[in-house]
């Protein structure tokens, strides 16, 4: 009984210590990292839809449940869109364009958990990534991969990434147009 | 300690990839580029030295039974630490990387020196353990980056290096790297998870054909030299 005793203070005091520090760490870089995430957020605006500011617009979050938030450009391009889904792996953040034709003007990745060297490709800076989201500016709300009878050539090796990927952009097309 | 040896055992003759056969999950999912080879190989060094330290100064006053335990802990806690750091300061790479820095906490290379060397060794020698059985990890992946990069893209440096304004390293993965032949007339199957296997396991033969070969002489001097006795 002693023994159990003994083991589980150890074992107790090394996980509170190395909680603590942790604790201190995750302190001192949370602001960088909060700042290192906006300014990755105002990129992506400003790569899928360029404007001189962004207001947030309310929409119908129960009809929509995978949009996060809709900021209408101020100088009348369209709109962003902010959405959370599923990938293949974990929840992927992105950034989708929309003009007032409701057609995409571009989508930029901000997070996501895809495996390293397929569906990461999705969001890459490399010439493999840069192509592949090319392929959606000018897409309407009907955006598809290839296999489900769309335009957009899947990812090789993460098809279920480059589908999720597509149907978020169409279903963020569809939320801007129920805006009217 | 002997420095030397550990040296020559990190890097070669124990080599934690390609002798010891620990570590291989990341190696083939992140050798890409030269980018991702020399960041994760430098994470895992500074993970792997930490934890080495760590756990050979506690080597006498944790219990045995729950040692393993105690190990995962303070493993867990050193990668927490550097993928925060690396999040806050080198965010370009923590997204090249994503999930494979957070896997570091069961990369076998990390537990197994625990058990293997640092509970049985001193501080000093834990450390020039983790500093060069981290080097070894790194070198390979860096060989595996250059060699898949070049064949199947036809690059060196991507990410690292970048031409476009004056040669200089960049920190924020944005380098193009040095276009050796056309991105056309690469073997792409390279760059994909298949390509990682085959590179590895060239690289685990060339290895292992060297130790042999170096064993067998070592074998015909010392036999040379008995004869020379009698």
């Amino acid at each position: 009984m002693n023994k159990i005793l003994k083991l589980t203070i150890v074992l107790f005091l090394v996980c509170a210590i190395v909680a603590g520090v942790l604790g201190v760490v995750n302190e001192l870089t949370k602001d960088t990292i909060a700042e290192q995430q906006r300014i990755k957020t105002e990129k992506a605006y400003a790569a899928v839809l360029a404007s001189d500011g962004y207001t947030e617009v309310d929409f119908d979050k129960a009809a929509n449940p995978s949009i996060d938030k809709i900021s209408e450009c101020t100088n009348g391009a369209g709109h962003v869109v902010m959405t959370t889904f599923t990938g293949a792996q974990g929840r992927i953040t992105m950034a989708v364009g929309v003009d007032t034709d409701y057609k995409c003007t571009g989508i930029s990745i901000i997070s996501h958990s895809e495996t390293s060297g397929l569906g990461a490709n999705a969001a890459s800076s490399a010439e493999v990534g840069v192509n592949w989201r090319a392929q959606f500016v000018g897409e309407d709300k009907n955006v598809a991969i290839t296999k489900a009878g769309g335009n957009i050539d899947a990812l090789a090796g993460a098809t279920i990434t480059s589908r999720s990927v597509a149907e978020a952009t169409a279903a963020a097309i569809v939320a801007v147009e129920s805006l009217g | 300690m002997n420095i030397k040896k550990q040296f020559k055992e990190g890097l070669i003759t124990n080599n934690p990839v390609l002798v010891q056969l620990i570590g291989m999950c990341a190696t083939m999912a992140i050798t890409t580029t030269l980018f991702n080879g020399v960041g994760m190989g430098l994470s895992v060094l500074i993970i792997l030295t930490c934890c080495n330290v760590a756990v050979s100064a506690i080597r006498k006053i944790i219990p045995n039974e729950i040692r393993l335990a105690i190990f995962v802990v303070i493993i867990a806690g050193f990668v927490t630490i550097v993928d925060l750091l690396l999040k806050a300061y080198i965010p370009a790479l923590s997204d090249a990387l994503g999930v494979f820095i957070p896997l570091i906490v069961v990369n076998c290379i990390i537990i197994g020196r625990a058990e293997a060397f640092c509970q049985k060794n001193t501080v000093g020698a834990s450390f020039f353990d983790g500093i060069f059985q981290g080097l070894g990890y790194t070198l390979v992946l860096i060989v595996m980056c250059i060699f898949r990069e070049l064949i199947g893209s036809g690059r060196f440096g991507g990410g690292l290096i970048d031409i476009a304004n004056g040669f200089r390293l960049t920190m924020d993965g944005t380098g193009a790297g040095i276009q050796i032949f056309p991105e056309t007339f690469g073997a792409s199957i390279m760059t994909l998870p298949f390509g990682g296997f085959l590179t590895l396991g060239l690289l685990i033969a060339v290895m292992q054909y060297a130790l042999k070969k170096s064993a067998k002489k070592q074998e015909l001097k010392a036999q040379a030299e008995k004869e020379v006795d009698e």
